[in-house]
């Protein structure tokens, strides 16, 4: 088993983790966040990312306005709410617990 | 000649398409519907999927062409990607898994010959409260109930042995032990 395949679970698990960071670094709209994560590791698709933002959106981590695009119909861009910031920082302390961990282990 | 094409609107825009790519359309919606299920967000998900799979075609579409075929249509859903639910895999598996399971009994954890473990884990239900409805239909019936579970006991076939099951007490050990007995008794006397 290859190390991608050992820890696919893990990478789906993070993507909401990712999502979060995209869109609280700056409001942005879908085509955005999917650009911004194609050249990772957790390059997704529309099917993926749209179910995820609405999830996101009733647990009220992030919310949306509709911006005119200027070609085509108006985008939604999606940014934190209070509570999405609040979240993000968790994750983002609790993932860095984790690093450490895993960086002290085994010494 | 003029191609015939059907006019659909998804979410803000709307498009030509010929038949097969209509029909391609259709099925892609109807299954990422039936994904999304019971999700309380279902319809926003889906306008918001009808309009990324417009983008698509339009973005695929050179000026003035004016239907969509399959050959804009293919990869414009490739591109797009089937839908995925958050944390949602388990769920249908299990489905999947409970509703190919026949009616057996379970010996592992059973209170006698494991008729209502059976029961429960086929039809989905508390087992606990099917025994207590079991008890209660037990008086009901004047204990007429019992001729029943004999007929359950002897009638449904076992389950094979479960690793990491409850384990098996003295009674349904027994009980088991009586069945596969009388069956083989039966089936000797038959042939």
């Amino acid at each position: 088993m290859t190390a991608e395949a050992k820890l696919a679970p893990i990478r789906k698990g993070l993507l909401e983790f990712l999502v979060l960071k995209i869109v609280g670094a700056r409001s942005a709209y879908v085509l955005d966040i999917l650009r911004r994560l194609a050249e990772t590791e957790f390059s997704t698709q529309e099917g993926t990312l749209y179910p995820l933002l609405s999830k996101l959106r009733r647990e009220d981590l992030v919310l949306y306005e509709w911006q005119e695009s200027g070609s085509g119909p108006p985008r939604k861009y999606y940014r934190l709410t209070e509570a999405g910031k609040a979240q993000l920082a968790a994750l983002d302390e609790y993932w860095n617990r984790i690093n450490r961990t895993i960086a002290d282990i085994g010494h | 000649m003029q191609r015939i094409s059907i006019t659909v609107t998804l979410n803000r825009s709307t498009l030509k398409f010929d038949e097969a790519a209509y029909q391609r359309l259709e099925q892609y919606l109807d299954e990422a519907g039936r994904t999304l299920d019971g999700n309380p967000d279902q319809a926003e998900i889906l306008a918001d999927l009808e309009q990324a799979v417009a983008d698509q075609c339009l973005r695929r579409m050179g000026p003035g062409s004016g239907v969509v075929t399959l050959a804009e249509l293919q990869p414009a859903l490739d591109e797009v990607g089937s839908v995925q639910v958050p944390g949602a895999p388990p769920a249908s598996e299990h489905a999947a898994r409970s509703a190919t399971r026949p009616l057996q009994q379970v010996s592992e954890g059973a209170m006698i010959s494991g008729v209502c473990k059976g029961l429960a884990r086929y039809f989905g239900l508390n087992v606990t409260l099917l025994r207590i409805a079991a008890v209660l239909l037990l008086f009901a019936t004047g204990g007429g109930l019992i001729l029943v579970y004999l007929a359950l006991m002897i009638l449904i076939p076992y389950a094979p042995p479960e690793r990491g099951g409850a384990p098996i007490r003295w009674l349904p050990a027994r009980s088991r032990g009586f069945v596969e007995f009388l069956r083989a008794k039966l089936g000797a006397a038959t042939t």
